[in-house]
């Protein structure tokens, strides 16, 4: 029975003298920080993206107090709201309604169209495969479908569906911070306005082969016929290097471009306002 | 004791089946020249559409320092200059010379000539005397010279060693250490006498006084026929080697060789010696001698193919493999080189190359599994760099670039010793080499 006494006793006193230890620490340690930081970083994503420049989120909220202002400082990843509430925090204006930016695959092989001829072995992952080679397909520009891009995304924009062989983009979960932009090794993902009424066009291929060399691998390919820049009634198209290319400062999303691709390999959130009967 | 590296290595089955003999390929009627077969700049055009080309002719002049110059491989009319894709895939720009009837004729008698008299022929010993340093790497650039070992880097820069190096060894690399191809080792027994006078011609264009031809010793063939076309007048040796893979590598040859150890993001210069491929001696012996630019190479095909059919080629620069007289099995893996270091080709409407050192026909056969690391070292110990592959293959995968970076990557020489020896079948070079891009970035 003493033994148990005896070291309840000792522990106990163990333990104070350590916690006395850990408070006197603290107190003599202790760095004031502005509590405007951590509110702040409350309303951040948390995702750590970098998209804004700063070395994380923590980052961003001490760039923000010190500044004083978000002159300069844009987090791609919060909702306008948050940011609202930031500059509520910060004591100053709302910033103005800034564009916001969503993810776009500039690809539409799917494997109907672009029949996934070769076999791979070796490791999945995009890097590799474009490294060694074409990929499954023949296409040497199109997705590879390995999912390097959805490894990058920090919000579970990205994912891979099994039945295209593609990426697929959840426009809503998107924050536009590029990180996957950087991390496709045939750079095919854009980032592009999200548009009047989330209307978007872009031109779904990168295939900058000739056009008949380009149909051979894919029935989806863009072959820079031009049929698009001749329809578009705002110059909002360019082909050049055997490839159609939508100016999305130009494009007023009318959808007359989709209509007359002969391919189909221009693509939309929307359905075309106008579809061209003959084809 | 014969020499080879000490650190790590593998002993692949060498599968040098292939006949040691070279044929003549035929000339093809329409020859692809991609304009970047070499390290460093892509060769500027100097023909346009529609023109009228000769065989040796220059169709594209260095466009940098480092860059080569590309000759016409055959007679005939330039018929575009357009992106044409590769073995692996991947498309370049390349100019397509169609020939002309009576031209082609003409060249096939006179490539038969020049290929007939090459055995006998007067051999010029005086030559290497008589010229200066700067002649002969002249005539070696204007010849488009690279290195044909699979690095392709131009000739003529590597000849132009600083003074300040000191070099004191010229190494002649005749290992072929990779598996199955036999095209280096053709060319020893087939001409050793002129590739030991493009040795001397390097010496001279290098300033070096002292040059070892290195051998493997599965290569005994090779090795004699060189040591017998040796003369006094100058200090060349051949050195045969025990056999090891890669021993081919820059860095271990030197080390096999003189016992001298390259530091990490050295040179060879380093350590006072300086490295070509025998292939490109032999290429060098023709541009300086006969005056050919580099049009034609020998290739190997070999592999799980038609054992009849297994053989070593002189074929123009431009011909494509699908013009080659071979079956492919059943389920055929094509691959553009060796096994061990080679990649995996596509479609055989392709050309061969300067860097194109042969086909190697598998069947495919079934794959096994990958399976986890079990942490059993095999490829640290397999590794000739000394690096812990198993842990820069993870670095990779994971994108933690900076801690692949830490881990020596950049010294990773790609030779697969790794991926050979792992038990779980991992495809661990895959990833270092994705890491390896990342870091020179």
């Amino acid at each position: 029975m003493q033994t148990v006494i005896y070291t309840i006793v000792v522990l106990g006193v163990l333990g104070l003298v350590g916690a006395l230890v850990l408070y006197l620490t603290a107190k003599r340690f202790h760095v004031e920080e502005d509590e405007r930081i951590s509110r702040i970083e409350d309303l951040l994503p948390g995702a750590n993206c970098g998209a804004c420049g700063r070395n994380g989120c923590h980052d961003f909220a001490c760039a923000c107090v010190e500044k004083g202002s978000l002159e300069g400082l844009v987090c791609p990843g919060a909702s306008a709201g948050a940011m609202d509430s930031v500059s509520e925090i910060l004591g100053v204006a709302p910033a103005a309604d800034r564009e916001r930016f969503v993810a776009v695959l500039k690809c539409n092989g799917s494997c109907t169209v672009r029949p996934r001829v070769y076999e791979y072995d070796g490791a999945e992952s995009c890097a590799v495969m474009d490294a060694v080679g074409v990929g499954r397909s023949g296409c040497a520009y199109g997705c590879l479908g390995c999912g390097d891009c959805v490894g990058a995304c920090r919000f579970g924009a990205l994912s891979i569906n099994r039945e295209t062989g593609l990426a697929e983009i959840d426009p809503q979960a998107c924050t536009g911070c590029g990180a996957c932009t950087a991390e496709c090794p045939r750079r095919l993902l854009e980032l592009r306005p999200v548009g009047r009424r989330e209307r978007r066009v872009w031109v779904a291929c990168s295939n900058r082969d000739k056009g008949a060399v380009a149909r051979k691998v894919c029935a989806a390919a863009c072959i820079a016929c031009g049929k698009c820049s001749r329809e578009c009634p705002f110059e909002a198209i360019d082909v050049n290097g055997n490839l159609a290319y939508v100016d999305a400062a130009k494009c007023k999303t009318c959808g007359k471009c989709i209509g007359v691709c002969p391919t189909g390999a221009i693509s939309a959130t929307f359905a075309p306002a106008v579809v061209n009967e003959k084809i | 004791m014969r020499n080879t590296f000490k650190k790590g290595g593998i002993h692949p089955e060498a599968h040098k089946e292939a006949s040691r003999g070279i044929e003549l390929l035929k000339l093809p009627r329409k020859a692809v020249v991609p304009l970047s077969q070499h390290i460093g700049a892509p060769a500027r055009p100097v023909v346009s559409k529609g023109d009228k080309v000769r065989r040796g002719m220059l169709i594209a002049e260095n466009s940098a320092f480092v860059s080569a110059g590309l000759h016409a491989p055959i007679s005939g009319t330039v018929a575009e200059i357009v992106p044409v894709a590769l073995l692996w895939g991947k498309s370049t720009q390349a100019i397509v010379i169609e020939a002309d009837e009576e031209e082609h004729r003409a060249d096939t008698e006179l490539r038969q000539e020049y290929w007939a008299n090459m055995i006998p022929g007067e051999s010029d010993r005086l030559l290497s005397e008589r010229l200066s340093p700067e002649e002969i790497r002249r005539k070696v650039s204007e010849a488009g010279v690279v290195g044909l070992g699979g690095a392709t880097f131009p000739s003529h820069v590597k000849l132009d060693v600083k003074s300040e190096a000191r070099p004191e060894m010229l190494i002649i690399n005749g290992c072929e250490c990779e598996p199955y191809l036999m095209c280096d080792d053709a060319l020893m027994c087939a001409y050793p006498g002129r590739i030991v006078e493009g040795v001397e011609l390097m010496m001279k264009a290098a300033g070096i006084g002292k040059a070892v031809i290195a051998v493997e010793d599965n290569k005994p063939e090779a090795a004699a026929s060189l040591s017998a076309a040796l003369d006094s007048a100058h200090d060349i040796s051949v050195r045969v080697l025990k056999t090891k893979y890669p021993q081919g590598g820059e860095k271990q040859l030197v080390e096999a060789v003189t016992g001298r150890r390259i530091g990490s993001g050295k040179l060879p210069a380093s350590v006072g010696a300086v490295v070509h491929n025998i292939a490109t001696a032999f290429a060098v012996w023709q541009a300086v001698a006969t005056g050919q630019p580099l049009i034609e190479r020998v290739v190997t095909i070999t592999g799980d193919i038609n054992p009849q059919e297994r053989k070593n080629y002189i074929a123009a620069i431009g011909t494509p493999f699908n013009e080659m007289p071979f079956t492919l099995p059943a389920s055929p893996k094509i691959i553009v080189g060796g096994p061990m270091m080679g990649r995996a080709a596509v479609r055989l409407d392709a050309p061969v190359m300067k860097g194109t050192s042969g086909l190697t026909v598998l069947d495919a056969g079934v794959k096994p599994n990958v399976r986890a690391c079990v942490r059993c070292g095999a490829c640290v110990d397999a590794c000739p760099m000394g690096l812990e592959p198993y842990l820069i293959s993870t670095y990779g995968r994971l994108r933690m670039w900076d801690d692949a970076y830490a881990a020596g990557v950049s010294d990773c020489l790609e030779c697969g010793a790794c991926s050979y020896s792992c038990p779980s079948y991992r495809p661990i070079l895959d990833y270092i080499r994705v890491a390896k891009q990342r870091c020179k970035r």
